[in-house]
């Protein structure tokens, strides 16, 4: 019998196959592509849709290869790829809010080859200071409340939009709970359970999503005779950093943990990152929407944000003192520009705090896992020296 | 490269250019000298807020345009060394990179000179002389990309290098998508939209620089600047449209030597001068039945940002095949480009319309309208792209216009991997056979008797 945890690894692994019997279960409704990071996926269930952020399919780039340079990052070919063959069909309408000019080559190829499928791009305000911004953001989540009421020809009430946000925040107030326990070391799931948690809740129904996870949970206690804590791990104690827009391969996560460290942490997208901050429930859910795209950058700054008083550096020398981790491995997908920019900042911060880090850089096509298995093995003997001695 | 230097070089470029060089390096000198002077310097990137920052009475360092200098004259290394010392990946955006090694670069500069050196800011003291220049370090940034996000994150990481001690003004501009049904080059309702939202900002950026400055803000210096731009505009755009005749008397490398003149130089009379003179030449030109190119053969578009350090090679590389570069979005659709759009005695909305216009801020239904537009006009026989390959923006829609070309003038074009300021990128093979394999293409058409360039195109290509 299949358990509720595999049942969400299963539509991590294979969205098709969950979009086609919501489909059927839910005839006429639509299903939306949504393109990471910040788009708020409350606006679209509360107009009936589905919306999936569409995930790197891990597929090799062909057709796409002819619609965006080799120098885009992996995930923006995947997007090209997946227009360009046909796999953008799951999708009734596209929707974008953020303006990485990556993303944006990606979404201007689907709406090039895919005519008739609707791309929709609102432009949240990225430099998060301006004092005019979060005005900006209202307006801006009102036009996609017009542009879902356009597409799916129905008004998106106030009481929708409440209601889609109460059930997002139950669901994310359920996965942010394992990122809090895994942080206080009574961790039982992997970080392939807890990255297949996160894709599938970017995919899935958030009801759907909330009760298979209540049930997997449940079940997973059970199998440990209601225990709550983990058994001691002596590994070294890992975060995760970075990883923007798109999952990293499972397979390097089993490296990591198969070299001697124990993953505590991260600030990945598919991880806590995706769960970080809850829609305000009380007073206009607009304007609460809005507040969620401003807060969520203070609760764990991006990159992709420009924030003067907001610092993913400082922020992740505090997470790491939370969690107890003793080194940070950043992963970091090849031709990121915002990472890219923004690492020394890292790299200088946790080298001042004296913490031993890693830079890994992924690819798209191909991982050196051999290669990966030995450096990360190198951060662990490294981590295991500067250890404290036993008194 | 040896052969392209081995043979005769069939370029001939524009003389009046050298007076624009003049004028740049006289910039420069004034720039290393504005701490001397008392001046406030700013730092800033993306669309031309030169005349802004003029008219509050600062000294101005535009980060592309410095880091496009330093590669000009094969001087990147040392900044982009520092750059990736700091940690700075090579793949990162090339006028980031070196930018930020110069930020680098200056405050080991600071931190050398015990005391005074913070304010004398000079670019690594180790290093002056491979730089060849000084660059003072800023009281104040100001960003105003448009386009590219990596443009507004690029400041905000300078102003982290320079450890969150100096004021910074951030423009956001909307990204000219075309959601609505109007949406079009320079109308419809989200262009409005876009050009009040962007004026806006530019009021609440001359309130600001009147903190910073403690003065208040010549709004008539203002309209004075901006008038001389728009008359060097305006002349500007004369000139390249004198460049449609057949032959060209000027190529798209002599309008790349004007960039740096109509990008952050001062609006004043000489700027005007200078592109009169630069019409006049290219008029001259053409009664005197003067080629941009001996013996003209083809005539070609360019995408891409240039590749700096490559300038005065790529002329004579394309004029040696008979090929003349005539138009590219990088001339056509950027700098002030739509002068009429200016009202000078209220300025603010064309300037931020101007900022918006920049070619990597359009969505490719517009860039594909621009580009086939401009190769219609030129009449041209085939498209060269730049990969340029550590600008995303720039090289994002070159395949879906590499299409449309193709599908609607049924003109060829070939792509060839540079960069802007980083040489390492630049791929000399590739370019060179892919040139030769596309000419020979034109070549056969013609010989079959086909019409080749784009102005008579009426439809879907020959197949």
């Amino acid at each position: 019998m299949t358990t509720a945890l595999e049942k969400l690894s299963a539509v991590a692994r294979d969205p098709r196959g969950y979009v086609e019997d919501w489909r059927m279960r839910h005839p006429g409704r639509l299903v939306l592509g949504v393109l990471p990071m910040n788009f708020p996926r409350e606006l679209a269930l509360a107009a009936g849709t589905l919306p999936v952020v569409v995930q790197d399919d891990q597929k090799p780039v062909t057709e796409g290869r002819s619609l965006l340079a080799e120098f885009y990052c992996g995930y923006t070919r995947n997007l090209a790829d997946q227009a360009a063959t046909g796999r953008f069909d799951l999708y009734d309408a596209v929707l974008m809010a953020d303006h990485c000019i990556q993303l944006i080559g990606a979404a201007d190829v689907v709406r090039a080859i895919l005519p008739g499928t609707p791309v929709f791009f609102g432009m949240l305000n990225s430099s998060m200071n301006d004092s005019w911004g979060p005005a900006r953001v209202v307006a801006m989540m009102g036009e996609f409340r017009t542009e879902l009421e356009r597409l799916t020809g129905e008004p998106v009430t106030g009481k929708a939009l409440s209601d889609a946000i109460a059930v997002h925040n139950r669901d994310r107030r359920m996965v942010r709970r394992l990122f809090d326990d895994r942080a206080a070391g009574s961790a039982v799931l992997s970080p392939v359970q807890l990255q297949d948690i996160v894709t599938s809740a970017m995919i899935m129904d958030p009801a759907e999503h909330a009760g298979l996870l209540a049930e997997a949970l449940a079940g997973a206690s059970a199998a440990r005779g209601g225990a709550t804590a983990a058994p001691p791990d002596h590994r070294v104690r890992v975060h995760l950093s970075g990883h923007l827009c798109h999952a990293p391969r499972r397979e390097l996560l089993e490296v990591i943990e198969a070299s001697g460290a124990v993953v505590v942490d991260d600030d990945l997208y598919h991880g806590r990152r995706h769960v970080s901050t809850d829609v305000e429930e009380d007073g206009d859910p607009l304007e609460a929407v809005a507040r969620w795209y401003q807060q969520r950058n203070v609760n764990i700054p991006c990159p992709t944000r420009v924030q003067q008083d907001a610092d993913w550096d400082s922020w992740l020398l505090d997470a790491v003192r939370r969690s107890g981790a003793e080194a940070v491995i950043h992963l970091l997908p090849k031709f990121c520009e915002p990472h890219m920019l923004y690492y020394p900042e890292l790299r200088k911060a946790l080298e001042a705090a004296g913490i031993p880090q890693l830079q890994i850089e992924t690819e798209h096509e191909g991982i050196p896992l051999e290669s990966f298995r030995t450096r990360i093995e190198a951060l662990v003997e490294r981590a295991h020296r500067t250890r404290a001695v036993p008194a | 490269m040896t052969q392209t230097a081995e043979r005769h070089d069939r370029s001939n470029r524009l003389s009046v250019t050298r007076a624009g060089g003049q004028l740049v390096a006289d910039y420069w000198d004034n720039l290393f000298a504005a701490r001397e002077a008392g001046k406030q310097i700013v730092w800033y990137n993306g669309g031309a807020l030169n005349p802004i920052f003029q008219a509050a009475g600062l000294a101005w360092c535009h980060g592309e345009a410095f880091a496009a200098r330093l590669a000009a004259q094969r001087l990147e290394g040392p900044a982009q060394l520092a750059g990736a010392e700091y940690g700075y990946n090579a793949e990162l955006c090339s006028y980031s990179r070196t930018h930020l090694g110069c930020s680098v670069l200056t405050l080991q500069g600071a931190s050398l000179q015990s005391g005074e050196g913070e304010h004398t800011g000079v670019v690594g003291v180790a290093d002056q002389r491979e730089l060849a220049s000084r660059l003072p370090s800023p009281d104040f940034f100001v960003n105003n990309y448009a386009g590219c996000s990596t443009g507004q994150q690029w400041d905000g990481i300078s102003y982290r290098v320079f450890g969150k001690q100096l004021p910074i003004f951030n423009i956001s501009h909307p990204f000219l998508w075309g959601n609505k049904p109007d949406a079009g080059y320079l109308t419809g309702e989200e262009w409005e939209e876009a050009s009040g939202f962007v004026e806006g900002q530019l009021r609440e950026l001359i309130a600001w620089l009147e903190t910073q400055t403690g003065r208040p803000f010549d709004w008539d210096a203002l309209s004075q600047s901006m008038d001389y731009i728009k008359r060097a505009a305006e002349l500007r755009r004369e000139g390249l449209d004198l460049c449609k005749a057949k032959p060209a008397p000027a190529t798209f490398w002599d309008w790349i030597a004007c960039v740096a003149p109509i990008n952050f130089l001062p609006g004043d009379q000489a700027l005007v001068d200078y592109f009169a003179g630069v019409r006049d030449e290219i008029k001259q030109r053409l009664d005197a039945g003067v080629p941009g190119v001996q013996g003209e053969r083809y005539r070609l578009y360019f995408d891409g940002i240039m590749n700096w350090n490559k300038l005065g090679f790529l002329s004579r590389k394309f004029a040696e095949h008979g090929a003349a570069v005539l138009a590219g979005r990088y001339i056509h659709n950027a700098f002030w480009q739509e002068p009429h759009l200016i009202d000078v005695e209220n300025p603010l909305r064309g300037m931020a319309q101007h900022y918006l216009l920049c070619p990597t801020n359009h969505g490719s239904r517009t860039l594909d309208y621009l580009t086939l537009r401009d190769c219609r006009e030129y009449d041209v026989d085939g498209i060269v792209f730049h990969s340029t390959r550590t600008c995303r923006a720039f090289t994002g829609p070159q395949r879906l216009l590499a299409r449309s070309a193709l599908n609607t003038l049924g003109i060829p074009a070939i792509f060839f991997e540079g960069d802007v300021a980083d040489a390492s990128f630049y791929k000399e093979e590739i370019l060179e056979s892919r040139l030769v394999a596309m000419l020979e293409q034109i070549d056969m058409r013609r010989q079959r008797g086909e019409h080749t360039g784009a102005l008579g195109a009426l439809g879907p290509a020959r197949s």
